[in-house]
């Protein structure tokens, strides 16, 4: 039983084709972690899957419900049971620390404010943040606590399936190896399935239990972490060992 | 071969317009079909009224207060010479019920909140914050543009009332303060020739630019694209075409109206 099924998934802008055709399957309570270069199209396949951008053709089945002709009332259903850490955070500038967790809660689950702050505190625990910043606004905040409120936010309605687009981009080593650990441990603590987006690559060591590269609008390599480090597809080899020549650079 | 160019560029002109306004159209009616249905988001509606209301009332009443002082003393200038004094007071209150009340207010407030509202929404579409709300099971449109579009639309005739009251009231400060009028009568004059429907229709002007105002204001931050730079772009660009429809749509009303 698969959470989520992806069958031959496109998207194009007009003429820009950044989609061809994109097939993986996630398991329950599996890490599946997509690499690829920037601008490859990593992020609009990730909003693609979860519905905010609608895909040219192809299908998404998420929970064994098909995304495209599922009533708006059970896709919000849904995306509740969905959690998603956006690229940048994404936090609501205007809300306070507190709103921000609590905002899936209060808008899609009808908690009441006081409830949701409740959630809120206990969530700020779980991603090792003290709660005395519940009444703080994102701009008050580091660029690594944002992530974690940001993935408190993520998990606040317990999600079964959460999304990372590159979770730990622009932070500094030991941030980027705390927000490591609180992956791992939703995924192995917490039985939450996760499909993920990075460049990292000690990230990708950490957090992956199987890893597909993105190229040409493609999954071009699809296999384990272990299997990761010892393949001998060029493309997989260059991603990792970050050489400079190779099938990424060549003909650029 | 220069005339052929020369329809290619009319040609894209046109083209582009169409699917301008076709965009537009199609937002609107998303956010209205979307924004009439329950739930309704009354806390947003109410921080708009805030937004719209009572921040805007500093740079309306203010312009509103000059031009009023500035039109008597040009009347003045202009009327003295056919010793027709009189009609002042009654030409300042229509120029401003009618044209100037509505026009310089929905001009201020395009610039003022119309401005604030793209970037406002041109940077949430920038850092995914509008992707993040769908993801929350929240409608961007009903939350974000229907209370905007709604109390823009309702707020703006209350506005524009506000600016006629306080640009009535500057021609008299001047007229009886600086121009030696009688004050009771310069009031007698303004009123004995106002009718109803001159500030109606400066009222009904009002909506329907405090409509445009906030459809603009909110569609070119929803279409903003590439970080920091492209909401500035599209700030300008809401100011400067719900700048230039309120001017045609004041043309085409006046037609209508009178
Ligand atoms: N909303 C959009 N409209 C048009 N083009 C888009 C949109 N979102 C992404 N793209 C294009 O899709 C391509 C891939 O972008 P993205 O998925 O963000 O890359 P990344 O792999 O770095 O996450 C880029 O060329 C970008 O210009
Ligand atoms: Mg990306």
């Amino acid at each position: 039983m698969y959470v989520i099924e992806v069958e031959n998934l496109t998207k194009s802008f007009g003429k820009n084709h950044v989609l061809n055709g994109v097939s993986l399957k996630l398991g329950k309570g599996e890490s599946y972690v997509i690499i690829g270069g920037s601008g490859s199209g990593k992020s609009v396949l990730l909003k693609s899957i979860i519905g905010i951008l609608t895909p040219t053709s192809g299908t998404v089945t998420i929970n064994g419900n098909e995304m495209t002709s599922l009533p708006q009332k059970k896709r919000d259903k849904l995306m509740l049971k969905c959690g998603i850490l956006f690229q940048g955070g994404a936090l609501f500038d205007s809300l306070t620390v507190a709103d921000n967790i609590g905002f899936g809660l209060v808008y899609g689950c009808g908690y009441s404010k006081k409830q949701a702050r409740e959630v809120a505190r206990e969530k700020l625990h779980d991603v090792n943040l003290n709660d005395d910043i519940l009444d703080k606004y994102p701009s008050e905040l580091s660029g690594g606590m944002k992530k974690r409120v940001a993935l408190a936010r993520a998990i606040a309605t317990n999600p079964d399936i959460i999304f990372f687009d590159e979770p730990t981009t622009g932070l500094d080593p030991i941030t980027s190896g705390m927000i490591n650990e609180l992956i791992v441990k939703c995924t192995k603590e917490m039985g939450i399935s996760a499909l993920s987006i990075t460049h990292d690559i000690n990230s990708l060591k950490h957090i992956s239990d199987r890893v597909g590269l993105l190229f040409g609008g493609k999954i071009i390599w699809e296999g384990f972490n272990k299997d990761l480090w010892k393949t001998d597809n060029p493309y997989v080899r260059q991603f990792v060992t970050g050489s400079l020549t190779g099938p990424f650079t060549d003909g650029k | 071969m220069k005339i052929i160019n020369f329809l290619i560029v009319i040609g894209k002109i046109f083209i582009n317009f169409l699917k301008t306004t076709g965009n537009l159209a199609v937002f609107l009616f998303k956010s209205l079909i979307l924004g009439l249905r329950p739930p309704y988001y009354w806390r947003q509606i109410l921080l708009q009224t805030i937004q719209i209301g009572y921040y805007s009332l500093p740079v309306v009443g203010l312009t509103a207060l000059f031009t009023g002082m500035a039109m008597t003393l040009q009347c003045y200038d202009g009327f003295s010479s056919f010793t027709s004094e009189g009609a002042i007071p009654s030409v300042v209150m229509i120029a401003m019920t009618r044209e100037l009340g509505p026009v310089l207010a929905s001009l201020m407030v395009a610039g003022r909140l119309g401005a604030s509202m793209t970037a406002e929404i041109g940077t949430m579409r920038v850092t995914e914050q509008i992707d993040a709300l769908s993801s929350l099971s929240v409608n961007p449109y009903k939350y974000l543009v229907f209370p905007r579009i709604l109390t823009g639309t309702l707020l703006m005739p209350f506005l524009v009332f506000i600016d006629d009251v306080i640009g009535i009231l500057g021609g008299y400060l001047v007229g009886v303060y600086h121009l030696g009028f009688n004050s009771a009568n310069y009031i007698h004059n303004t009123f004995i020739s106002m009718s109803m429907w001159d500030v109606m229709s400066g009222l009904i002007k009002g909506a329907v630019f405090g409509f445009v105002i906030c459809l603009m204001g909110c569609y070119q931050g929803f279409s903003s694209k590439g970080g920091a730079e492209g909401v500035g772009r599209a700030t300008t660009n809401s100011v400067v075409t719900s700048s230039i429809v309120i001017l045609l749509l004041d043309g085409i009303l006046t037609f209508v109206l009178f």
